[in-house]
């Protein structure tokens, strides 16, 4: 490179270095900041520490855990909202980036969902519905149990109960839910909800084959179908015949 | 101007220089359906050390070092300036933030450009116009009707050798300008 092409280098980098100094919200920032922090869109260091990225505790210096949820920053009131509740207050660590991403490509490109279940404290973990309306579906609108006995808090979908585990719902057994569990209490059930099973013609039907343990009929029968039954060893009648 | 250069040498350069598109173009589809856009984000890694490995092939032009043959260098410079190049693509995708990284792009793409210039076309284009200088000259052409017979085929490589001059400054430009990316995303990027 001759001496004239190297000093024209020299001064568009130069320029460069200025133009990044003075616009770092247009030469490096990786898109336009949140609404609420646009006045810091030229002061980066308000947010980052150098080589250790964006810091809870300069979020904290304007964001009081206290104040979030019934506070702006600016001290005004915020006003209650559906079924909003605030609960920054029971976060069991301050790791804002954690669920908050205030430039507009990390919001897209973020590979974890918006929010960490995992950092609230473990009481108001289990408190779905503090924060969460139910599901409008007819499934989940006769269920007022808790969220976590079919859900993870890591992904709503898919689900991570399966019924046919426990007992097939076959086309005799596609009922309500509270006909076999009642109040919603998916840890008990009874299979004398609907007129079809009372508890003197189950007596008497297992008596007749001299079976005297018959309270927990999910036991021996995993589904609606009377040859399938698994004796107590766990082993299946049906396949012996 | 005969439409020979451009069919032989310009046309199957556009196409390589096409597939570096696609590719960029596919890739970053791919990672779009299979949600996994924020991988696109750390292919800048992997694309950055390809280019910087791609440059063992100048010192070994420059004998700083000695060993290997020179053209299996270049096999090598070649076929990782060009991943690295796709690579850095992806990871640029097509969202357009901030303008440094994009300039670093621009840089890069000219880079590659004038790279595939000088390893595509320059020598078979050179050959080609001779090769049509001697033919006009056994026709029985003058000197002066050879020149004009030729003249936009010898406009097209006398552009074409200058890519050596761009290639190097702007490789300079691209290194620059890719470590003030660097630099900036080691200064705010929190690594976890």
């Amino acid at each position: 490179m001759n001496a004239k092409l190297k000093i024209f280098l020299a001064i568009n980098l130069i320029v460069i270095a200025l133009l990044v100094y003075t616009y770092p919200h247009l030469m490096v920032a990786p898109g336009k900041l949140s609404q609420g922090h646009q006045q810091l869109a030229t002061d980066c260091f308000a947010c980052h520490s150098p080589f250790t990225g964006a810091d809870a505790n300069r979020c904290l210096v304007c964001h009081k855990p206290a104040e979030i949820g019934h506070l702006t920053t600016s001290g005004q009131v915020i006003a209650k909202s559906g079924n909003a509740i605030p609960f920054h207050q029971k976060l069991t660590t301050r790791d804002c980036i954690a669920c908050h991403s205030e430039h507009d490509s990390i919001k897209r490109s973020q590979h974890q969902g918006q929010f960490n279940h995992a950092l609230l404290e473990k009481e108001l973990g289990s408190r779905c519905q503090d924060c969460h309306g139910a599901p409008k579906d007819s499934l989940h609108q006769q269920y007022t149990g808790n969220c976590s006995q079919c859900h993870n808090q890591e992904k709503w979908l898919p689900s991570i109960f399966n019924h046919n585990k426990y007992f097939v719902l076959d086309h005799e057994h596609s009922a309500r839910c509270d006909i076999c569990h009642e109040g919603s209490n998916f840890s008990r059930y009874t299979c004398f909800g609907c007129h079809e099973h009372t508890p003197a013609n189950i007596r008497n039907e297992h008596l007749e084959e001299g079976i005297r343990d018959f309270d927990h009929c999910v036991q021996c029968h995993r589904s609606g179908n009377k040859h399938d039954i698994s004796t107590e060893h766990g082993k299946n009648e049906s396949e012996d015949d | 101007m005969t439409t020979s250069l451009w069919r032989n040498q310009i046309i199957p350069f556009s196409l390589l220089l096409s597939l570096l598109a696609a590719a960029t173009l596919a890739g970053d589809y791919v990672l779009h359906q299979l949600n996994m856009v924020w991988v696109g984000r750390y292919l800048g890694i992997p694309g950055a050390l390809l280019i910087l490995l791609s440059l063992a092939y100048s010192l070994r032009k420059r004998k700083y070092l000695q060993s290997g043959k020179p053209k299996v260098w270049l096999f090598f410079h070649e076929i990782s300036a060009w991943l690295g190049s796709l690579f850095v693509l992806i990871h640029a995708g097509i969202h357009f933030n901030a303008i440094l990284p994009w300039l670093a792009t621009g840089a890069m793409s000219i880079n590659v450009i004038s790279g595939l210039v000088g390893k595509l076309l320059l020598n078979r284009s050179r050959l080609y116009v001779q090769s049509e200088r001697e033919n006009f000259q056994l026709q029985g052409l003058s000197q002066s009707e050879v020149e004009q017979a030729i003249y936009w085929d010898a406009v097209t490589l006398d552009v074409m050798t200058q890519w050596r001059k761009v290639h190097i400054p702007i490789f300079v430009v691209f290194v620059v300008l890719a470590l003030a990316h660097i630099i900036s995303i080691f200064l705010f990027w929190g690594w976890r």
